[in-house]
């Protein structure tokens, strides 16, 4: 916020401070307008059945003090669920995840390396094939798909959806390269005099100094993965292995669709840890994003 | 490839170009295994009679030709034109617009920008059910807001509503803009501040300085992400596939969900495979007219 | 300041560091797999559409199964979306043991090879078509042969409200048996508001109409002697001379409501499994329903005055021994791939001994899908009026869906044909027309897609 004013004062006086109040309405009200879906969520997975049927709806309980007590009853329920295995569900994403993202974060930061930091004939061409794998939708690979890896076996399995990942991933490349791009090339030079080999450079000096690149790549794509509904739909068949989109669209055909509180529960406690980390991560969250958006 | 490079007199023998093949390869093994592999099956598959259990026949150009006089495929493809045509051009004015305001030098910047941002990382299937909740057509809050505030005495049934249905599914992802929201605020951010006050100078307010001056100057980035907007558009399908399954009578049955339905319900892979290429020419095809076009519209301005 | 931020900096970066330990600790020592069968078993995992209450209704089934031997366990799961997540499974070379499918799936799993062929396993176990209601066998047959048992079934049937026909002096003891009746009584039992034919005409409720639920909106040229689809011939007969009259009759309804009158009168229509059921509520008088209505029923409007009767039909085809109504059934079928087939099969032919039959038709609400009801069966049911189901089930009358593997896009068209119709934007000759057109249109490419894979298999051969 220290930066410089963008409208600096040139129109003084009340017409400016009438301007000023009318900006901060409109923000507060579209702010309002955007929390509401998730709020209304929150409110009605803190109800009994009957209050969420209420007409004209309720914010709150009644009586409000029991709120804590509907929401726990709620929440317990979901996720001591009989068939829908929240918990079992839980442990899967995150290994998912966890792998996916660690594979991506490592064979991208190296495939960058050799991008960023490499001279060599043919770089601009094949890093354009790169970019130009973004423009594919995952659709279009996806029936394709389904049969290769239903030929070695593993429809069934969490391969599919990690594996691809350990051999890097566009997004993660592009974003990863920008940034090795802008670290000095004297960092090299000195490493080489010192007898670093290229991977030397990239282990002990390029990587550490890339913590904020490489935690934008972890952010990102574990959101991502976190969200992903399609893939698991396709290559995930044994309720066992299920991910926490498919058990709430599970938990959601089987609740049918009327016990809204215990629904809006269930996505709750889906949404809530990547809330949690986008809260506690904001400004490295925006700025990946916009990193990701600015290319040319 | 660490060892490619241990020792000075071994590495002047590696020709450099191998060198940075090998830092890439794993990109490349991933991209010949995971894209340019599938890509030239659904090829061949798309030229080949496919169900699923069965091994392929080739059949020419049949599925091709089979597309022409597809109803369905031509409802998809109208159903998926309308959807990107609203909510591509109302999304990215809702997001000018957001970031317009949040960058009027406004306390609490991270607080709005979060509140708009936070939708977007809701999974999919979890803003499904929100959204279905609030469209519920008796004790929807949408419904409820209409009538007891706005007045409205018979509002619609959203999702259950063949006119409406789609719609809703417009109004619902302009709740999703917060990734353009965040870009065109970074890119607003870096306009530099002298064509600001030299506009202020001439006598512009606010809303013209926006139009005439961050406007032209952030149009490279609007249009790039209008048009990963729009090859977006072209993926929908779980939004639909929760929470209307393409109905009512497929007023929302979108081209992905289409041919997902003839991949794993029709078992149609041959067509499948058909209309991934042909999904994939229309992006190329859109991709490229935007870029085109802006190119006239950069030159116009310039002049 | 500086120093506040540094503060909070560094335990958001702790608090991140909290939440990746606990992340990753849950997802070493998070829960596992259950393993609810007991050692020894063979486990056999049984795929089901069925949820709630209906679900309930099968895991008890399942449950009494596991408990009456030591050799199988069988695991039930209701899976979403089961229709293309089996067959995603079955291609995948992952399946279940046990399916529970549509009826309208079985023939394009069968041709998938999708299925595994159930004729002799079945005649092993003692699964006999003489055992069953006429219409069912038929159901589970395709090109020959058999690829799957029914689990439960239910015919649909007239049900009208007493209490209304009361009030508009007619007889609660004499339901309509023609169409020319049901259009009378419909006309007694409708109720316009504002005027006749003017500009505020509102429907305060009706006798009847085509789209309340809306389930079935290819069935009504049965009721005029018609059918779809023509097995021997493999050709589409929408357009039928009996068809067009069945949905001139439909469109005769819109005609006399008015079309501005009924889309406003069908928006203030609340959904079928609530308190705002359109039947139940009294603004709809008679419906064409299965006999699953009464749960909805007993739920929330447990005093309501009801009965039941087969549908009306055009007096040339009328017959009061041979009722006509459509039979829509449930299968279970043993998919491709398997590794226990035999004890899957052991685990059908369980859930089809009578009386376990009997008592999930009766926990569904269902009419039983046997040749012969028991008399217990049909006292104890909870539906009052399930023997007029269990006649149409046995009229050599009773029809099904069209058999055809292209029946779910026949449908589709057919449904989107029906909204035309009854919006009175097409004639009912032309929108069916163009309805067989279409179908026939599917119809021919699925049989260019058989021949070729006939030709294929002809010179491997």
């Amino acid at each position: 916020m220290s930066r410089q004013p963008h409208n600096s004062g040139f129109m003084g006086g009340p017409g400016r401070q009438l301007r000023r109040a009318l900006v901060y309405t409109t923000l507060i009200a579209i702010s309002l307008v955007y929390a509401a879906p998730l709020l209304w969520m929150l409110s009605t997975s803190a109800r009994p059945a009957d209050q969420t049927m209420l007409i004209p709806p309720r914010l709150l309980a009644d009586p409000t003090s029991r709120m804590p007590e509907y929401a726990q009853e709620n929440y317990s329920s979901v996720w001591h669920d009989p068939v829908v295995n929240f918990p079992l569900y839980l442990r899967n994403t995150l290994v998912v995840s966890g792998l996916a993202v660690a594979g991506c974060v490592i064979s991208s930061s190296i495939v960058a390396y050799g991008f960023a930091r490499i001279r060599w004939r043919g770089r601009g061409a094949l890093f354009a094939l790169v970019l130009s794998t973004m423009m594919i939708p995952f659709p279009v690979v996806m029936a394709p798909l389904y049969v290769l890896f239903s030929r070695i076996g593993w429809v069934g399995t969490f391969r599919p959806l990690w594996v691809p990942f350990w051999f890097g991933n566009a997004f993660s490349i592009f974003l990863l390269r920008q940034f090795f791009l802008t670290l000095p090339k004297e960092l090299d030079e000195a490493a080489r005099i010192d007898g670093c080999s290229h991977w030397g450079t990239f282990w002990r000096i390029i990587l550490p100094l890339s913590r904020p690149a490489l935690a934008v790549v972890v952010l990102l794509h574990f959101t991502y993965m976190w969200n992903d509904f399609l893939a698991p739909l396709i290559f995930l068949t044994h309720r066992d292995q299920f991910t926490l989109a498919l058990g709430l669209h599970l938990y959601q055909s089987q609740a049918g669709n009327t016990p809204w509180n215990l629904l809006m529960a269930a996505s709750t406690m889906v949404i809530a840890p990547v809330l949690l980390l986008f809260v506690l991560t904001q400004r490295t969250f925006v700025q990946g994003v916009a990193a990701e958006g600015l290319k040319e | 490839m660490a060892r490619a490079g241990r020792s000075p007199a071994r590495r002047r023998r590696v020709p450099p170009s191998l060198v940075g093949l090998a830092w890439v390869s794993p990109w490349l093994v991933g991209f010949l295994a995971f894209f340019a592999v599938p890509m030239a099956l659904s090829l061949y598959y798309s030229l080949t009679d496919y169900p699923l259990l069965e091994p392929p026949i080739y059949v020419g150009a049949q599925n091709y030709r089979d597309m022409l006089h597809d109803g369905v495929f031509r409802l998809v493809l109208v159903n998926t034109l309308i959807y990107a045509a609203f909510s591509v051009p109302l999304g990215t004015v809702v997001a000018l617009v957001i970031a317009g305001l949040l960058n009027q030098r406004v306390r609490g910047v991270s607080l709005f920008r979060a509140a708009v941002f936070v939708p977007t990382l809701v999974p999919i299937v979890a803003s499904a059910m929100v959204w279905m909740w609030l469209f519920n057509g008796e004790l929807g809050l949408i419904n409820q807001f209409l009538i007891h505030v706005v007045g409205t005495t018979h509002p619609p049934n959203w999702l259950g509503d063949k006119a409406w249905a789609l719609p809703a599914l417009v109004v619902m992802s302009l709740w999703v803009v917060g990734q353009p929201v965040v870009i065109y605020l970074a890119a607003l951010q870096d306009v530099p501040v002298q064509l600001y006050e030299a506009a202020a100078l001439d006598g512009m307010g606010p809303a013209r300085r926006f139009w005439h001056v961050a406007l032209p100057t952030i149009s490279p980035v609007v249009l790039f992400n209008v048009v990963i907007l729009t090859i977006t558009c072209w993926q929908v399908f779980a939004v639909p596939f929760i929470m209307t399954e393409g109905g009512p009578d497929r007023a929302t049955y979108f081209y992905t969900h289409y041919l997902y339905d003839n991949a794993f319900l029709y078992q149609k892979m041959g067509y499948a495979s058909a209309l991934a290429w042909v999904q994939l020419l229309i992006i190329l095809v859109l991709t490229g007219v935007m870029f085109l076009v802006s190119r006239k519209l950069v030159h116009q301005r310039s002049a | 300041m500086e120093a506040l931020r540094h503060t909070t900096a560094i335990t958001r970066r702790a608090a991140v560091g909290v939440l990746g330990a606990a992340g990753l600790g849950f997802a070493v020592l998070g829960p596992r797999p259950r393993k609810d069968a007991p050692g020894g078993r063979v486990v056999l995992d049984y795929w089901e559409k069925w949820t709630g209450q209906e679900g309930r209704a099968m895991q008890r089934l399942v449950d009494r199964y596991n408990a009456s031997q030591d050799r199988v366990f069988v695991r039930y799961f209701a899976m979403a979306g089961i229709g293309q997540k089996a067959l995603i499974a079955i291609a995948g070379g992952d399946p279940p043991d046990i399916i529970g499918l549509w009826n309208f799936n079985i023939p394009a799993y069968a041709e998938a090879g999708a299925l595994v062929a159930l004729d002799e396993l079945a005649a092993e176990f003692g699964i006999r078509r003489e055992d069953y209601a006429a219409a069912v066998w038929p159901l589970l047959t395709h090109r020959d042969r058999l690829w799957g048992v029914v689990s439960t079934c239910g015919t649909v049937a007239l049900y009208y409200n007493r209490a209304m026909f009361r009030e508009a002096g007619l007889d609660p003891d004499r339901p309509p048996r023609t169409i020319d009746e049901f259009d009378e009584y419909n006309r007694r039992l409708t109720v316009v508001e504002g005027g006749s034919g003017g500009e505020g005409r509102r429907l305060a409720r009706v006798g009847f109409i085509h789209t309340e639920p809306g389930w079935w909106s290819w069935l009504w040229g049965y009721f005029f002697g018609g059918t779809l689809y023509d097995g021997a011939r493999d050709r589409a007969t929408a357009a039928s001379a009996e068809n067009v009259a069945g949905y001139r009759w439909v469109q005769s309804y819109a005609e006399r409501y008015g079309a501005d009158a009924l889309i406003s009168f069908q928006s203030g229509l609340g959904v079928y499994g609530s308190a705002q059921n359109a039947f139940i509520l009294g603004k709809v008088a008679m419906v064409n329903q299965g006999p699953w209505l009464v749960n909805t029923i007993v739920q929330y409007k447990p005093g309501m005055e009801y009965a039941v009767a087969p549908f009306p039909v055009e007096a040339g085809v009328y017959d009061a021994q041979r009722p006509i109504g459509l039979l829509d059934s449930d299968v279970l079928v043993i998919p491709r791939g398997t590794r226990h087939p035999r004890e899957a099969m052991a685990f059908i032919a369980f859930t089809q001994r009578r009386e376990n039959i009997e008592q999930l038709s009766r926990e569904h609400c269902k009419n039983s899908p046997l040749a012969a009801s028991s008399p217990e069966f049909l006292s104890s049911h909870p539906n009052p009026f399930v023997h007029v189901h269990d006649a149409i089930a046995q009229s050599p009358r009773a029809f099904v869906f069209p058999r055809t593997r292209t029946w779910p896009e026949y449908e589709k068209e057919f449904n989107a044909g029906m909204q035309r119709m009854w919006r009175l934007q097409e004639p009912a000759a032309g929108a069916l027309e163009r309805i067989q057109d279409r179908a026939q249109a599917q119809l021919d490419d699925a049989a260019l897609r058989r021949t070729r894979r006939a030709e294929l298999r002809g010179e491997r051969a």
